[in-house]
């Protein structure tokens, strides 16, 4: 199954290779700039895994992850952050990211901590199934 | 007679170790069947060598004098076997009890502020919107000419600030009442020590403190829910980092036995007073200064790792530093 997977940055050139990385993976990419684009898209269709950037113009990170989490609970989220800010780590955290991914990537490490985000995801939905 | 050992909490019946061996016999609540061979000697072999010493006194004074000396010894020996066991029943009887106060405290505590963050979450909006409402009426106002309002705006601003202050707390309390079913996953314990570890390695170096990362090559992987892990290690890491001086020095290091896996956050700042070593899971505890911190990181900590079916312990010496142990049990629901 595929993953759907939605990358928020506004750094246009990071954009573009990682949609060239995981293209390459056979593994489409949605971006947007920012993270009311982002939250318009997931309105529009649903998403598995977003890979969010902490820090951009307008709406921050921390409050798109906020959002996300609220509307979309099953959405995993991992965050991304060139400047290892503590205080935004442990507020991402605690607002339900799934894990970080410190800039420079290691494309390895994060395509992994996308497949582990999928996972969680799928166990996820498993379980509020049989919940429901 | 009631057994005593009814106030020990539900995971440690089911666990027949040394501990709850010598509790059950010494307090006389049950007697295991491994036990009990040893206890008939205990009633058993005084009498009987008793017995002998009279008959001995018959024949030989000699042969008596040094069954006598026997009894005595195996007498003294048995007396000091039992007295050991009781203490030590005793000891861990105690340390059952404080466990089982402190997690019924904390969800006591948890429950209590859930409730009134709930309740006061509705004024807080209210307040928050009559100040936007003041605002957009000052701003009216300031059209007229040679009106000034500066202050008027300061002053809402300032409720606008505090307000979200307030709103910040009671979110975060509301969070840390939220039940969390865990989500079991395979981890890799050891590269998320060190990721969460990156996280603060920045911060580290501006206080000049060292965080040593002390992980085996071998660390077992462990089913567990991986961003609550992950934000326990994040939390004690901070706290550490928070207690340290400039120059400090953190290890964050991990080892696995049989039944669990542990995980050491050790930090060698001031230690923590004895008197607050009881407070330290309490919700809104804390020794930082009013506005520096909420004082829910610990207690947070502490919900998310029972909720993990694990403990977290705390060991601190005055001046030497602290350690706090999180154990998290490799098999999940066994004990950690």
């Amino acid at each position: 199954m595929d993953i759907r997977i939605l990358l928020v940055d506004d750094e246009v050139d990071f954009v573009e290779t990682m949609v060239k990385r995981f293209g390459i993976r056979k593994m489409p990419l949605d971006s947007a700039k920012s993270g009311q684009e982002a939250l318009d898209e997931m309105a529009v269709r649903e998403y598995d895994v977003v890979i969010l950037d902490v820090r951009m113009p307008g709406m921050d990170g921390l409050e798109t992850l906020k959002q996300i989490r609220e509307r979309w609970p099953l959405t995993e989220v991992i965050m991304l952050t060139g400047h290892a800010s503590l205080e935004a780590g442990m507020q991402g955290m605690n607002l339900g990211a799934y894990d970080y991914v410190l800039k420079p990537t290691d494309f390895d490490d994060l395509l992994d901590k996308v497949r582990k985000a999928f996972e969680r995801k799928q166990l996820n939905a498993k379980a509020h199934k049989q919940g429901a | 007679m009631p057994r005593p050992t009814s106030r020990v909490p539900e995971p440690a019946k089911r666990d027949q170790g040394p501990d709850q061996g010598i509790l059950a016999r010494a307090t006389g609540a049950r007697v295991w069947k491994d036990h009990s061979l040893l206890l008939w000697a205990h009633f058993l072999v005084p009498p009987v060598l008793a017995a002998l010493v009279v008959a001995a006194t018959f024949a030989t004074p000699l042969l008596a004098a040094i069954l006598a000396a026997a009894v005595l010894g195996i007498a003294a020996f048995s007396a000091r076997g039992l007295l050991t066991r009781l203490s030590g029943a005793e000891e861990s009887r105690l340390a059952l009890n404080s466990q089982l106060i402190q997690s019924q405290k904390l969800a006591a505590i948890g429950e209590l502020s859930a409730g009134i963050a709930h309740e006061i979450n509705n004024p807080i909006a209210i307040i928050a919107q009559e100040a936007e409402w003041a605002a957009h009426l000052v701003a009216e106002a300031e059209k007229a000419p040679g009106a000034d309002f500066v202050e008027v705006k300061d002053s809402l601003r300032e409720i606008r600030s505090q307000v979200d202050r307030c709103k910040n707390i009671t979110h975060k309390l509301l969070d840390f009442a939220r039940k969390r079913e865990p989500v079991l996953q395979e981890v890799d314990v050891a590269r998320l020590i060190d990721d969460m570890a990156r996280l603060v390695d920045k911060e580290a170096s501006y206080k000049n403190v060292t965080l040593v990362r002390t992980l085996p090559q071998d660390l077992p992987s462990l089913r567990t829910d991986a961003p609550l892990l992950r934000q326990v290690v994040l939390n004690l890491m901070t706290n550490a980092l928070h207690a340290v001086d400039t120059g400090g020095r953190i290890e964050a290091s991990a080892r696995a036995d049989d039944q669990a896996l542990e995980i050491n956050i050790n930090d060698n700042g001031s230690g923590i007073l004895p008197e607050n070593m009881d407070k330290i899971f309490n919700p809104f505890f804390t020794t930082k200064a009013p506005g520096q911190g909420t004082g829910l990181g610990l207690s947070l900590c502490h919900t998310l790792v029972t909720g993990m079916g694990g403990t977290i312990q705390v060991d601190s010496a005055q001046g030497q530093g602290t350690t706090f142990t999180v154990r998290l049990p490799r098999r999940p629901g066994s004990k950690p």
